[in-house]
């Protein structure tokens, strides 16, 4: 098989919310593309592995960034000693071979950049290669799934009305106060206790959004501290070493933040 | 010895023979310099007394003389003989009353700096004063103890030249600062050397808030009360007002006292009930108890959900059961014993309290136990016999609020305010506004303030052309702008907005960030990008013949790197703009002052160019047009003052507003120019009668204007139709709001036209 680096072998741990495998699975049986909303870390990436583990499909991941252009999806000719010669892209393997592409925080991407996906998004499903004078007719197991933060603050990188309207879409948020507890002392290892405070804490800092703050901690930088817990290190210095400092360099929010953390425990 | 001792008791009769009265204090002040100062000194003491009733005056020199004994006491017997040897020289500078000034001055100033050499130092500061602003020194040495109170020497000295500075060779404004009545010489002696201003903390402490709460209460701060009045922070109505500075106690820093205080108030504002406790006939003790113990329950609480509260509050219970038995030592103890788990009192009402207090514990979420506990206490305190003097009473600890915002009062609260322990603080509240008022006089403000009430003078600035449909030309010189002064309202209303949305202002400011407006270079030799750079395609395809490794930085982009905006804001402020909005529930003006504020705020911050101008208008003669703030100005203080100033009046002749800021902006060097009409959507003037008159003449202003190269979109604040708005500015530059917290939905609308 062409895609055997990107299967994945092991069950990754996926905590379901609410039904939203039962959701993605009716979405995959009719290839319709897919939007994760939600904010950064609450385990967007995460869900889409466990699908892509689920339905046993390879996944193939690009996370997308402002300089990304269309042939960094598509491919591009390269120049080798005798000329050029074509290379594919990601979105183009995953067309050909039947992987779920997963695109992940497209509004990062340029506009014109996130168009290419319009004709595969639609019950045409093919990938026009234009330098190449190629059409790329999607493999049947080829599925789109995007993310998108919509708190993300860039206006010129919002999607377009046209991207928008082709993709169903899921909404991912932070997972509710005891669910999270559950996946922090999960995945951290550590006492039920100890997640709970850091699930606090983590509310502490989301309340903060807005105020100072682009996002408040995530899952995933609680997932970190509570890693370090296990390591025996103190509830406060994790919380300094995994939350404060990585999320602000404002001195009066990591003030503010610090303190608030102290308060909670 | 005995015999010198009474001539030079001679000498000093003899220096005031003519005052044959003053012969008792003489004796007095004798026997004082005898005892203070040591016997050697005593001839230099006459002599110097004798100097200054020659060269000052003799009421300077018995001023001397009373005085110069408590110096003595104080700084030494050398700080005497400086004071003497400076008195004259101050005199000759500063006139004979500053001299005066100065020995009144002195025994005070002894008492604080302690020293002969720190006292000598501040004669040094003195003159060095008196030699730049004569005029002040006196006011200056009667206020010198306040101020001395607040700062060290070296402070003061800065505090006094600064104030000289700022005055910038005017003796008035020297005068004023001297007086105190200047509130930056206030603010200056607030911030003394070691204390903490609100404002330097005040961010942070807000978020902390935030973080907790996820509340932002707006927080004032007090106006500067008496130096020996201790403040407390207080609220009502949601409002938080805290001490404008405050120097921590023990070891605590200021800092540490405003997050203690502000976490106790937000506490109240969790779990304190909504409604009030009504005074009904309490007796101030049972008041003060209630407002105890209701503190310490909304502690509880508030610990129960974060327990990390307690560490902040527990360095400022400095109460132990020792010392004298009074009921404020007693409330004290309590107030501690019922927050510090490891406190044991020895006092049995203590006890009594804590026991009744934590017997609770299972309906602490109920304030009905505050009143009833805390009337219980209070009537064993009563009957105890021990004093309460409403009247000095004071909240302890210091990071508690006064109370006030627990109890209800009746709506003369002026006159219950004796009964209460709230003299203080109503008169704090009764000096407020006062306090403002001298604030707005001292601000250059007050020569605009005046305008409204004398005949508004407007000047005419420009003639413009107005377009009639109906003949399909231009009527020339049609419409007369004249530009008025504009009015001036509170500059704190547009801080307030700001706070009022934080998170959309913080969207936009972001929304504004990130928006590329400038003309699209053209970056070659890249690694990436969107088309091959032909130059370095080719040299690498002769590096590749040559058989040289080709740089792989082939490719061209067009980036838009930078921000070339300028932007012109235009309010209308037409009498339909005190319409209310149905949806907002607010008016037309008050959205359209936030939009302008939120926009202004997040453009300030990038350091765009903008200006903001209001119109209305009265007849084609008489188009008012404000400059509200210009490119050049500064979005400060003025410019907010004059945008929360604007009011609603007369009609709305858009088209003629609309060439004036359009002339304005196309002297801009700016790559992109951006006319922002901010608007309630119809054109009118009470000279026309046919609607579609105005509505024709501004859509020929727009597109006038476009063909000039300038960008003009319209912010519609108006729920109902758009139809006049996509008229004259065509649909796709018209956004329609209803809601304030839309407008960062809908700016990205305008940036992707002005980056497209």
């Amino acid at each position: 098989m062409e895609l055997d680096d990107f299967r994945i072998g092991e069950e990754p741990y996926y905590r379901p919310i609410g039904d939203e495998v039962r959701l993605f699975m009716a979405a995959y049986a009719e290839r319709m593309p897919i939007m994760l909303k939600g904010p950064t870390g609450c385990g967007k990436t995460r869900f889409v592995e466990y699908m892509a583990w689920k339905l046993e499909r390879p996944l193939v991941t690009v996370a997308c960034h402002e300089d990304m252009t269309a042939s960094d999806l598509v491919g591009r000719y390269l120049l080798d000693a005798q000329g050029t010669v074509w290379h594919d892209g990601p979105l183009t393997i995953a067309v050909r071979h039947g992987a779920i592409c997963y695109l992940d925080e497209i509004v990062e991407a340029r506009q014109d950049t996130t168009v290419v996906i319009h004709p595969l998004t639609d019950d045409r499903r093919v990938l026009p290669l234009e330098k190449r004078g190629e059409l790329v007719r999607a493999h049947p197991d080829f599925q789109l799934v995007i993310s998108y933060n919509p708190g993300y603050q860039s206006v010129l990188k919002d999607l377009k009305e046209s991207t928008k309207q082709r993709f169903g879409a899921m909404d991912f948020g932070y997972p509710p106060a005891a669910i999270e507890a559950e996946i922090v002392a999960h995945e951290a290892g550590i006492e039920p206790a100890v997640a709970d405070k850091l699930v606090a804490i983590g509310q502490r800092s989301r309340n903060l959004k807005g105020h100072g703050l682009d996002e408040g901690a995530s899952t995933r930088m609680l997932i970190q501290a509570g890693r370090l817990i296990a390591h025996g290190v103190s509830i406060e210095a994790a919380c300094q070493i995994a939350l404060v400092l990585p999320i602000t360099d404002d001195a009066d929010i990591r003030g503010a933040l610090t303190a608030a953390i102290t308060a909670s425990i | 010895m005995a015999r010198s001792l009474s001539e030079q008791q001679q000498t000093l009769i003899a220096t005031f023979a003519d005052q044959p009265e003053i012969a008792g204090t003489l004796e007095l002040v004798w026997r004082q310099a005898r005892a203070s100062m040591p016997p050697g000194l005593l001839g230099d003491w006459v002599a110097g007394c004798r100097d200054i009733a020659a060269r000052v005056g003799s009421n300077a020199a018995i001023a001397f003389l009373r005085n110069s004994p408590l110096v003595a006491a104080a700084a030494g017997p050398q700080a005497v003989a400086e004071l003497a040897a400076q008195a004259p020289d101050l005199a000759e500078i500063a006139g004979g009353n500053a001299a005066l000034a100065l020995f009144l001055a002195a025994p005070h100033a002894a008492r604080r700096l302690g020293t002969p050499q720190s006292f000598a130092e501040w004669l040094r500061v003195i003159r060095r004063i008196a030699e730049t602003a004569p005029e002040s020194v006196g006011l200056l040495l009667e206020r010198s103890g306040r101020v001395l109170d607040s700062l060290d020497l070296r402070s003061f000295e800065t505090w006094a030249l600064g104030g000289i500075r700022a005055a910038e060779n005017d003796p008035e404004r020297r005068l004023r600062f001297f007086a105190l009545l200047d509130t930056q010489a206030l603010h200056a002696i607030e911030h003394g050397a070691d204390s903490v201003a609100f404002t330097d903390v005040e961010r942070e402490l807000k978020a902390f808030i935030a973080a907790l709460w996820h509340v932002t209460p707006p927080v004032r701060t007090l106006p500067a009360a008496g130096f020996d009045t201790p403040r407390r922070p207080c609220f009502s109505n949601g409002v938080i007002r805290v001490p404008q500075s405050s120097r921590g106690i023990d070891g605590q820093s200021g800092k540490d006292l405003f997050r203690a205080a502000l976490a106790h108030v937000l506490a109240h504002f969790q779990f304190s009930a909504s409604e009030k406790f009504p005074l009904g006939s309490l007796k101030p003790v049972q008041i003060a108890l209630v407002s105890l113990i209701e503190d310490a329950r909304v502690e509880q609480l508030a610990i129960g959900r974060f327990p990390g509260l307690r560490r902040f509050w527990l360095p400022f219970h400095l109460a132990d059961a020792s010392g004298v038995v009074t009921a404020p030592a007693l409330m004290a103890r309590l107030a501690r014993a019922l927050l510090d788990p490891t406190y044991f009192d020895t006092h049995a009402w203590v006890n009594k309290g804590r026991d009744l207090f934590f017997a609770e514990r299972v309906r602490w979420s109920d304030p009905a136990i505050s009143r009833s506990i805390g009337g219980l206490l209070g009537n064993d305190l009563g009957q105890m016999r021990v004093q309460f003097n409403p009247r000095t009473y004071v909240v302890e600890p210091a990071y508690r609020d006064d109370h006030q915002g627990l109890w209800d009062f009746p709506a003369a609260a002026g006159a219950t305010a004796e009964s209460l322990y709230e003299s203080v603080r109503f008169e704090q509240s009764e000096s407020e506004p006062a306090d403002r008022e001298r604030e707005a006089a001292g601000a250059p403000a007050n020569l605009a303030r005046l305008t409204p009430e004398e005949a508004e003078v407007g000047v005419p600035v420009a003639r413009y052309p107005e377009w009639d449909y109906l003949i399909s030309r231009d009527r020339g010189e049609w419409t007369t702008v004249l530009e008025y002064n504009p009015a001036d309202g509170r500059a704190e209303q547009i801080d307030d907005i700001l706070e009022r949305y934080p998170e959309t202002a913080y969207r936009i400011a972001a929304l504004v960030r990130a928006a590329k407006v400038s003309r699209p270079h053209r970056v070659r030799r890249q690694r990436e990008g969107d088309r091959l750079d032909l130059e370095a395609t080719i040299s690498a395809a002769i590096d590749l013949r040559a058989g040289l490794t080709p740089s792989p930085n082939v490719y061209a982009r067009l980036e838009r790197r930078w921000r070339d905006l300028a932007v012109l804001v235009l309010i209308d402020a037409s009498q339909s703009t005190n319409d209310i909005v149905k949806a907002a529930g607010r008016s037309v003006l008050e959205l359209e002052r936030d939009a302008t504020s939120l926009l202004a705020h997040a453009m300030d911050g990038m350091g765009d160019p903008f200006a903001i101008h209001a119109f209305c208008s009265d007849t084609r003669e008489d188009v008012h047009y404000y400059r509200l703030k210009d490119f050049d100005t500064l979005w400060g203080a003025l410019a907010k003052r004059r945008l929360a100033g604007v009011t609603g009046r007369f009609s709305t002749r858009m088209g003629a507003a609309l060439r004036h800021a359009g002339r304005d902006l196309a002297a801009c060097q700016s790559y992109r120019k951006l006319l922002l009409l901010v608007s309630d959507g119809e054109p009118s003037d009470v000279d026309i009668a046919d609607r579609r008159y105005l509505v024709e003449d501004a859509r020929r202003a727009v597109l006038s204007l476009q063909h000039q190269g300038i960008d003009l979109f319209c912010v519609g604040l108006d729920a109902g139709g758009d139809s006049y708005l996509t008229r004259i500015f065509g649909r796709s530059n018209v956004i329609q709001l209803d809601r304030i917290e839309r407008l960062p939905e809908k700016l990205p609308l305008l940036y992707f036209r002005l980056a497209g």
